[in-house]
Parts: structure tokens; sequence; C-alpha cells
């Protein structure tokens, strides 16, 4: 297990320096001079000279790469004399936009992102497996047909859409939620806990949706199966056939990609974010591409690599306690 | 009787907002202002930047209203000419030397930080002098370009005191200048000239911070999300003119979808009658016809101009005749609607806005409801050697009103056959691309605001100059190098009378499109929604000013 671990992380290492190194790449080659952006409109190519000097942005590429990695894990210096900053370690540099620091502005927005991940999760676990087991129970019969059709509905509206039309239901016309503000926990919890509850059923439809189905046909497979045949053979009651044979075989693949797909979410919400107005990480990366913030894309770009790497090994290594065949060399 | 001096009363407010018959159209929210109570900014970007020295822009200079002063400003919204610049924290407008080169300010008696120190003439100085630093001063940069400080000198942090700046006593403060710049009051109304505390703001100091010398200071500061500012008690109303400061608090939430801004301003629930945001979307224009949101609604021409630059450096376009009749094929009236109606724009015949002062009234290219005059345009190309029309190349952004622009004047110009095909750029790149000449097509439509409206020396020089094309972020997008337009723009901005120079930069407007470097589009409005117990609000220039904003009743919300 050990072994498998060690193996593992280096491979979850290797993925994440790929992928900076790649994201670094394409701003270095492809991306606008964030000098001329900086400059503004009444600007002079000397000023531009000093903003790029200022920004490092004349070194070679493998030095400004460095540079980056030196910053994420020692910290680096910016500027000279004594207006010169010191970036700790994280450091993700420094917005162009703001000249925030990024690591900042991601601690601030992470817990955010977390909320809205983990409340959209606990929904769409608890509608999906719930739809989902109703409708194996009921298999064939109206309200699996109609369970099915919701699903089918909730799978094909785009999430903006769904976004738009619950605000005006529900805040503009039936006025029963608030317009979403940015509002404390500690300020004022309920205020805070009304304004995630679109955002949180916004993100929940989608997933819930596919879990629905998923459970269904994971559940019916397995009822299917010879040792829950056996199990009513034998005579055991029907709540245990369900509770001990049936669904924890049929739940434990919906668990595994459940943290796949929260892990993806922890990357930020892209759209769901910027409708309502929620100041995760979504909403930054969403921001900083209008803006081609350079520095703020790569974080959120990075955090977005390291989530699903970590989600990745997360579901990898449970599964890998569940079936030891997965750990590698252990077949042999 | 009354209606004569309605009319007389009319006329003036005309003559002082620039004369052009747009500027009428400005209107405020009804009702007088009390004191107390919070108003809320909504919003969909942060601010730029807290620091003055960095920051530049629309948005957040109405922002530094309130937490800055400077020695000069800018008047007032609701003042009898709101372009005039006006003293802040200096006593009076500036005092010039004979020979234009020195300038004196003295400050007022009783101004302060927020910290309770004085404001001197040093403080004045050194917040100035922040400008050089290379690192900070990104902001405005006409102090930078004005004074006569040596190129090696990078702020206060770096290379100590500014040489071109004296301060013989704590509230006297004299400015040597490297050539005479008349209006040089309006340069120090620039965000740039904030003064600061000696010794402070260096490195990050002032990005989530600030000292604050205006009414409010900052509260809370939470990046991207929200701004609340408090009363600034070592604010003393009594040294301020321009500034009501009439709400208690000011409370600035950030990050909220345009459309969403919208739709809380229509419904104006709970603590929205008392909230403002910027211009309404393009979309929400048609909703506000409603009886009660007609009533609410502020709207005002702004000073910026949406126009075409015509590469006057390429085939074709380097005859004067092929742009004359580029200008008179181009049908206004579909661009208009293209970039969103009559209630979002208004149609340009002139470089220099109606609300900009120095702006004259006339049309060189004038055609039967501003469709074109085709019959015109294709005798002027004929003339010119191209009867048949040809191809060119119009670099626009990817953006879909820039894009509906592009079209409509794709479908102008091919009534003359000319062909226009459309370069789309992406909006994050397409500055740069074409503000550098070597990468720059046949036209581009872009728009210009000026740095202030007192004058036209912050419109016409920087788009029409000669001397001032640049390989890289250049603004001259016509490439313009006309000896009689540099000599022109030389005279007016060595004229020490601002109204003389204000009527001949309106002759030089006039003279520049004699040569057609560019087709005005339009001049965009500022359409806004403010809540109904907002108060105060009046835009004559298109901008709000925070300062003279308040809530009609500061119970409620």
């Amino acid at each position: 297990m050990a072994r498998y671990l060690v193996h593992r992380v280096f491979g979850m290492l290797v993925v994440l320096f790929l992928v900076s190194l790649f994201t670094y790449m394409v701003f270095f080659l492809l991306a606008p001079d964030p000098a001329v952006q900086i400059c503004g409109k009444t600007c002079t190519p000397e000023r531009i000279d000093q903003i790029r000097a200022n920004l490092s942005l004349d070194d070679p590429f493998l030095v400004q790469f460095l540079h980056f990695l030196q910053g994420l894990f020692l910290g680096r210096d910016y500027g000279t004399g004594a207006s010169a900053v010191h970036c700790s370690a994280p450091c993700l540099g420094y917005s162009f936009q703001s000249a925030q620091s990024v690591t900042d502005m991601i601690v601030q927005r992470l817990p955010v992102t977390a909320v809205v991940a983990i409340g959209a999760a606990v929904l769409w676990l608890l509608a999906g497996v719930v739809g989902g087991l109703i409708s194996a129970v009921r298999e064939g019969r109206f309200t699996d047909k109609f369970i099915t059709s919701l699903t089918l509905g909730g799978m094909s509206v785009p999430n903006y859409v769904l976004a738009l039309v619950l605000q005006y239901v529900f805040v503009v016309w039936l006025q029963w939620l608030p317009f979403p503000q940015a509002v404390p926990f500690a300020d004022d919890p309920a205020q805070w806990f009304l304004n995630f509850i679109l955002p949180w059923t916004v993100l929940a439809v989608g997933y819930a949706s596919s879990y629905t189905r998923l459970t269904r046909a994971n559940v019916i497979d397995t009822l299917g199966e010879n040792f829950v045949r056996t199990a009513r053979a034998k005579g055991l009651r029907p709540d245990l056939v369900w509770r001990r044979h049936a669904l924890r075989p049929a739940l434990t693949p919906i668990v595994t990609i459940a943290g796949m797909d929260f892990a993806g979410l922890l990357g930020g919400a892209l759209i769901t974010e910027s409708v309502f107005g929620i100041n995760g990480v979504g909403k930054l990366a969403a921001d900083s591409i209008t803006k081609n913030d350079q520095p703020v894309i790569m974080a959120v770009t990075l955090l977005a690599a390291f989530f699903v790497v970590v989600g990745n090994m997360a579901v990898d290594l449970l599964y890998s306690a569940i079936d030891p065949r997965v750990r590698v060399g252990a077949a042999s | 009787m009354a209606l004569a001096g309605l009319t007389v009363s009319v006329l003036a407010l005309q003559a002082c907002s620039g004369g052009g018959s747009a500027s009428t159209s400005s209107s405020s929210a009804g009702g007088t202002a009390v004191k107390g109570g919070t108003v809320t900014v909504l919003q969909n970007t942060d601010f730029s930047y807290l620091d003055p020295a960095r920051g530049f822009d629309g948005g957040v200079n109405a922002f530094y209203r309130l937490v800055y002063r400077t020695l000069i400003t800018k008047a007032a919204n609701d003042a009898a000419d709101p372009n005039a610049m006006v003293p802040d924290l200096a006593q009076s407008l500036g005092e010039v030397s004979a020979d234009g080169l020195t300038w004196t300010y003295k400050l007022k008696a009783g101004v302060k930080f927020d910290t309770g120190a004085a404001i001197t003439s040093q403080d004045v100085k050194f917040g100035i002098s922040r400008e050089w630093d290379p690192e900070i001063g990104i902001g405005a940069p006409y102090l930078r370009q004005l004074l006569a400080a040596p190129d090696t000198y990078q702020g206060p942090y770096k290379s100590g005191e500014n040489p071109a700046i004296e301060t013989p006593d704590d509230t006297t403060i004299v400015f040597k200048l490297k050539a005479p710049f008349p209006e040089f009051d309006a340069v120090l109304s620039m965000p740039s000239a904030v003064p600061f505390p000696v010794g402070t703001g260096a490195g990050n100091e002032f990005i989530n911070d600030i000292v604050s010398s205006g009414p409010y200071d900052l509260d809370t500061f939470t990046p991207g999300s929200a701004i609340k500012l408090k009363r600034n008690p070592n604010w003393d109303a009594a040294t301020d003119t321009e500034r009501k400061a009439y709400p208690d608090a000011w409370n600035f939430a950030i990050g909220i979808d345009g459309a969403t801004i919208d739709e809380r301003l229509i419904a104006g629930q709970g603590a929205d009658v008392n909230a403002l945001a910027g211009s309404v979307q393009t979309a929400t224009i048609a909703r506000l016809q409603t009886p009660q949101l007609a009533d609410r609604v502020v709207k005002a021409p702004s000073t910026c101009l949406t126009y075409v630059g015509l590469n006057t450096t390429k085939k074709n376009l380097s005859d004067v005749r092929v742009r004359q009749a580029i200008n008179l094929a181009a049908d206004k009236t579909t661009l208009l609607n293209a970039t969103g109606g009559t209630q979002f724009a208004t149609i340009a015949s002139t470089i220099i806005p109606s609300n900009v002062s120095g702006h004259a009234d006339y049309d060189l290219y004038p055609s039967t409801g501003n469709t074109g005059d085709i019959e015109k345009a294709k005798a002027l190309l004929t003339e010119a050697g191209v009867p048949n029309g040809f191809t060119m190349t119009l670099d626009i952004r990817n953006r879909p009103a820039a894009q509906a622009q592009g079209e409509a004047l794709q479908q102008s110009l091919k009534r003359v056959g000319i062909d226009v095909k459309l370069n789309v750029i992406d909006a994050a790149t397409y500055y740069e691309t074409i503000g550098t000449p070597s990468q720059q097509n046949d036209a581009a439509i872009t728009g210009w605001c000026p740095d202030w409206a007192s004058s036209a020396s912050t419109f016409l020089p920087p788009l029409f100059d000669g001397r001032q094309i640049t390989a890289k972020g250049n603004q001259n997008l016509a490439q313009l190098n006309d000896a009689t337009v540099n000599a022109e723009i030389d005279r007016i901005k060595a004229l020490t009378d601002l109204t003389e120079a204000n009527k001949a930069w309106g002759e030089l407007d006039k003279k520049i499109m004699e040569l057609a470097p560019i087709v005005p589009v339009n001049v965009e409005n500022r359409i806004y929604l403010p809540g109904s117990n907002i108060a105060g609000l009046v835009a004559p220039q298109g901008d709000q000013d925070y300062g003279i904003v308040g809530l009609k009743d500061a119970s409620k919300g």
C-alpha cells in the first residue's frame, strides 16, 4: 500500500508540474503584453519598458517559470529598494489588474466555493440517491417514468438558463428569496443561508439527475444478481436484502464518482458563481479571463488541476481499499 | 415672463455644458438629499486600485472623490459649470509666473488626513512624487510629463525629494514645469495628485488600505466583493465646497451580474431603494419606459466618442477624398441602431462631444436622416481614381455591439463599392493590437474619453498630434501627421485664456474633420436608474458625482 501511495503521489506531482508548465507556456507565448494593458490609455513606450522590467517580463521563459516555481515553494521578492515587496510561499504572484496577492485572493475565495460545492453535493447526493432508489423500486411504473422524465429535463437544461429562470421566479416574481448579496455568515446567518439556496439548487440539478439514473441502473442491476436472489431464497427479510445486499454494492461506485465531481467543483463553478454574484474561485476565474489577468488565471488553473488530481487519487485509494486488485504490483 | 426666464436658464445651462443640443437631455433624481443613511452602490467589477497613484479610470475616479482630495478638483455636478476646475485643498486656483513655468498654491487651513494630522505642503509633494515610482505610478501620466524632474528621478522611496516641487513653508507648494501648460490646474485634479503623509504608501501598502483626506474613510475592504466607507471625523465640511457628503456610510457591493443589478434596481426591494449603479445594460433600456421607472431615470450623454479610425498611411486611405467619401457613405443611423438605438447613444458629427468644453456644432458630411450620401461619396471616389471602390480591413473587438457596428459599416460602404473585411480581435488584446502601428489594419472601431472636460486638450492632441505616434501604445490611430494640425495644437496649448483656447479647439476639430482621419460614430449616453430614495444624482457630463448624492429619507431601507 505504501509503495502504491508513493507511486500515486509522484504521479500527481508530475501532472501538476506539467499543467503549470503548459499553462505558463500558453501565457508566455500567446497572451497579450500585460505591460501595455497596465500602462493604460495615455502610455509611452518607455513606460511600457519600465513596467515590463518591473514585472520581469523581459526574462527568458525558463527563468520566469523558475521564478514562479521558486515563489510557489520558497517565496520571492518583487521590485527593488524601499518599494520592494516580499511574497512569501506559497507565492502565486500579484494580480496584473489590482496588484492584490493572488494567494490571498484564492484563500479568500476558496471557503466560499467550498460552501457552494458542499451544499450542492449534499443536495445532489440526497436527491440523486433517493430519487434513484424510488425509481428502481417502482421500476416500469408511473413514478419511475415520471422521475426518469424529470432527470432528462434536469440534465438537458443549461446551468445559466436554470439560474436565470429560478432567479426570476423566486426572487423577482414570487419574492420568496432576496437577491443574492455578499453577506458574511457571522453578520447574518439567515441571509447567508438564503443566498446559497438558488446556487446550490442550480448546481445540484444537473448532478442529481445523472446520479438518479446511475443509482436506478445500479440498484436494478444489483437486484438481478445471483447473491440477491439467493438471499431472497434463504427467506431474508426484504428490508435486509435491500440494506445489506443490494444498496451497498449499488452505491459504492456512486460515492466514488461523487468524490471526483466534488473535487472538480472545488476548482470553481464558473457559471453559477458568476450568475449569482458569488465571489468564489469560479467567479475569480471568469473575471480574470475577461481581464486577461495572467497570474490569477494561472493560479486558478493550477488549483483546479490540484483538486482534480487529488480527487482522483482519493477515489483510487478508496477503490484500492475496497478492491486490492487495483494496487500496483499486488497481483503479481 | 416666467417662460422667458425658463428659456434663459436653459440656454445658460447649454452654454455652460458646451452648447451642444444633446446636453439638454440630462436630468436628475428628484428630491433633496438629507444627512444620514447608507447609500449602496451595486457594481459588476471591482475598482482598479484604491491607490490613486495607480488607478485611473472613470469608475474609480468617482470613488476617489469620496475618500481623497486634491489641490484642485472638478466642480460638483450641480455647479453652474460642472466642467470647471475649482480649488479643493488649495485656497485658490494656481498663481502662475510670467514665463508660465512656475505654479504656486496655498493650502487651506484646517485640512486634515483621517489620522487627524494636518495636510501639509510636504504631504502634497510626497503624494504627487509617488507618481514617479516605476512600480507604483501607473496612473495619470501628466505630472510626470510636465514637471521639471530629471529623467533619473524615480519617486520618493528610491530617489528622495522631488526637485521639481518646492515647499517653502507648510502651506505653500511651488511646481516647476518643463514648459508652460496653462491648464496645470486640471492636471492637479487628477488622482495622481492626492496627498499622503510623508513616508507612507511604500510597496503594496495602499493596495488594501488607504490614508483618507476626503469625507469618508475605509471601514472594511473585501477585494472583489465589498467596500464599506464610514465618515472621516477629521474631514471639515467648512473646508470643502464641492462635497456635501450626505450619507453616513457607503456600501459598494461588487461582483454582481449586470443583469441582476438592473433587476434589483427595477424591483427596488428593501434596502435597494437606497441603491445606485452604473449605466444600465442595453437590454434593460426598453423596460425603463413605464411611468414609475421613467421618473427615476437619469440620462445624459457621456464625454466619450465612439469612432472609426482610418489609417492614413494605408493605400487608398492615404487619399483625403477616399476618407471623406467613407465619412459621407457611413450610415450613422444604422450604426446607432447597432450600438443600442437612440436611447443608448447620440449620433456624432464632430470629434469633441457636446459635453466637453470646446465642442462646436457642425457636420461636414451631412445626409438625409444620417443614412449616408451615396452620390457624393461615389463622386469623391471617382475623383480619387477608385470609382469601383476597393477592399479594406476593419479591426473590431469580439463584443456583440462592436461586431454589430462593424457589420453596419460594412453594409454602408458596400453601397459605394468598398468591400470591408471584418477582422475580429479578442477584446483582451484589441487595444494593444490597434495601438501597434505595425499590426494595425486599414481601420478600427474604438472610443476615446477625455481626462478632463474643461477643455479639449486631452481629446484632440492625443488622437491627432502626429508627433505622438509611437511604435507601441499608439493613440493616434489615424496616424495623422499634419504639420498644420501639429502647429495649431502647440499654439492652442499655449493659450492662457481657456475660453479662447476652447474656441480654438472647436475650430481645430472642424479643420481635422476636413482631413477626415476618423468617422465620428456616436456618443454613448449614460442611463442610470437610481433607487427611489436616492436624491441629488445629476450627471450633466454622463458621470456620477457621489460627493453630492444622498437619501431623500435617511430612515428608509
